[in-house]
């Protein structure tokens, strides 16, 4: 397949006087494993939201498959099989695990039926069942979404894009705010998951987006400052200086002094 | 079967069968006229159902539902009075009028949220009422328009029709019976399922691929429904339509019916609407601030029962059958979900 999976041209997002995401040029082949890494405020969410639909972008064009998306409401693109999952964990909190994973599965749906109970269909409640058991969360189908830890969210999550059968996964941070256990087990599931689907993720856990991305694009100020190989990015001396010499925590000292 | 399923089962019967035998122990135990005080409550509790689906359900709190109930009103009214109709095709008149009216509002109202949307419901309410007001010709403005009831139904020479107080009885009675059967389907299907996710969660909502906007805007035609189905039969209940029954003031105790007895469940609205009214019927005769209670009672279910009085017993009937288990931990979650923007 030639056609990249993703592509833009001149993507263009404006907040007032800030150019967040700045005549982006970005295409992503298929069949691998796309991490996009940049610091706060590098347009990294904006760049998703943009994709999405849920933002509309202030120029360029967004291209899925070939085809062209730009302007698309959210629940179009959706239904063409980009599906993602939001930074702050995103489900629907009162209904239960099952619920979740159920109306995910039904979303895609032209005709949603207003009177036949949704409980009669076999065939998608076998579904949300084989779902549970891929994320282990089979034990808590009947618990209130937002009632689950933080870490049962996430794979909450997973299961949702998983049952939803997309063809593009957007991750926004996955791994954001979890354990290191809770990080292992996300991680091996987003590994399984890029065999078969491509996917965009976003982190900053420099060791899962180094474990997992066959590709990296680092992002600054709205535009791609380099991308390439784990190996290729890591040897880059400007993606080095600006972004991995230098641990976080030290940012937030240096702004303290300054402050 | 569970303990609480079980409550809830012999709590439904005995209720459906008091309300089936209303016509006779009613006046045995009190007086005839609470026959008609409780069929009152019934067209009332299928008012604040309309409510309650765009809230409990949808998440879009409404302040403008009168206009609905009022078209269904006058739907009936001007087409007995005006155009002649019997009584079959004026209740559908007034039906039909709510949701057509609900759909042209609703095209507008339903891209806004929270209180934006609250303001839209409100002024759309206004314009009608006052231009209801105004337009004395077809509406009666503040006199409304009496209307004589074409009789319900014909079989060769006997009729029967609301004028008898036990058909009228059950005639509303039935109706609302419907009504509410119609919204427990709807919440079990999978259009429901997509209500409550779109409550819960929009954004994450429109993700998954549902059109949020057609979806809401689904919901606000079908709380048009519930409201017109109301006001025509409030129409049929007193024989006449009026204006003031548009003021936002009747969308607003439609509200704190709906909060006070559990948004989003089945039964709240009835809980509501009934504790609202009994209060109003035993109190107003003594005393004349009855509304003092009403606010009060608002005031502290709001604080300390977020889920409404069904949500109270929900939780009693938790802790009832976990308190041989685990104690219940479903108190604190349910106050911080309430409390998302």
């Amino acid at each position: 397949m030639s056609e990249p999976v993703l592509r833009t041209e001149n993507l263009t997002r404006r907040f007032g006087g800030l150019v967040a995401v700045d005549n982006l040029n970005i295409s992503l082949p298929g069949g691998r494993l796309h991490a996009i890494i940049g610091p706060n405020g590098a347009g990294k969410t904006t760049f998703f939201n943009l994709i999405s639909g849920l933002l509309k972008s202030d120029g360029g064009r967004v291209f899925f498959q070939g085809r062209d998306i730009t302007g698309l409401k959210p629940h179009q693109i959706s239904r063409l099989g980009i599906k993602r999952t939001l930074q702050i964990k995103s489900v629907f909190p009162q209904l239960s695990v099952a619920e979740n994973l159920w109306i995910t599965g039904q979303a895609g749906q032209r005709f949603l039926h207003p009177f036949r109970a949704a409980s009669s269909d076999r065939a998608a409640w076998e579904k949300v069942e084989r779902t549970l058991e891929q994320i282990g969360l089979a034990g808590l189908a009947k618990r209130a979404a937002g009632t689950l830890s933080y870490g049962d969210v996430a794979l909450l999550e997973i299961g949702m894009a998983l049952i939803s059968e997309p063809k593009l996964l957007l991750l926004d941070e996955p791994t954001c705010g979890m354990s290191p256990a809770e990080t292992e087990r996300a991680v091996q599931k987003i590994r399984e998951l890029a065999r078969t689907i491509d996917i965009v993720i976003i982190e900053h856990d420099m060791e899962v987006v180094f474990g997992i991305a066959s590709d990296i694009t680092v992002m600054a100020q709205g535009s791609i400052l380099a991308s390439g190989t784990p190996k290729q990015i890591a040897d880059d001396e400007r993606v080095r200086e600006a972004y991995l010499g230098r641990p976080e925590d030290e940012d937030y000292v240096e702004e303290a002094v300054h402050a | 079967m569970s303990a609480a399923t079980a409550i809830n089962r012999v709590m439904m019967a005995a209720f459906a069968a008091f309300l089936v035998s209303v016509p006779w122990s009613v006046p045995a135990l009190i007086n005839s006229f609470w026959v008609s005080v409780i069929a009152e409550i019934l067209i009332w509790s299928l008012f604040a159902a309309s409510v309650n689906l765009l809230f409990g359900c949808v998440g879009l709190l409404s302040f403008g539902q009168a206009l609905y109930f009022g078209f269904g009103m006058y739907g009936v009214a001007i087409g007995i009075s005006d155009l002649g109709l019997s009584f079959w095709p004026a209740f559908g008149l007034g039906i039909v009028a709510s949701m057509a009216m609900a759909l042209v509002t609703g095209i507008f109202a339903v891209r806004l949220t929270w209180h934006y949307f609250a303001i839209i419901t409100v002024v759309f309410s206004l314009i009608f009422y006052f231009l209801a007001l105004s337009n004395k010709w077809l509406t009666g403005g503040d006199d409304g328009i009496n209307f004589t009831l074409p009789p319900t139904f014909t079989f060769g020479g006997t009729k029967w029709a609301l004028t008898d107080p036990t058909f009228q009885y059950f005639f509303i009675l039935t109706t609302v019976a419907l009504c509410f059967w119609l919204m427990h389907r709807l919440i079990g299907s999978p259009l429901g399922k997509a209500f409550l996710a779109i409550r819960d969660n929009d954004v994450r909502a429109s993700l998954i691929g549902l059109n949020v906007y057609l979806l809401r805007l689904i919901a606000f035609v079908l709380a048009g429904f519930l409201a017109g189905v109301a006001g025509a039969l409030f129409a049929f209940f007193g024989r006449y339509a009026s204006a003031s029954y548009m003021f936002y003031h009747v969308s607003g105790e439609a509200v704190v019916w709906a909060i006070v007895g559990g948004a989003g469940t089945l039964f709240g609205p009835i809980v509501g609407t009934s504790i609202f009214i009994i209060v109003r019927e035993v109190v107003s005769s003594h005393w004349e601030h009855h509304g003092l209670i009403v606010g009060i009672v608002a005031i502290l279910v709001v604080m300390f029962a977020p889920k409404g009085v069904v949500g109270l017993w929900r939780q009693w009937l938790t802790s009832l059958s976990e308190r041989t288990v685990t104690p219940a931990d479903a108190a604190p979650v349910d106050i911080k979900l309430r409390t998302e923007p």
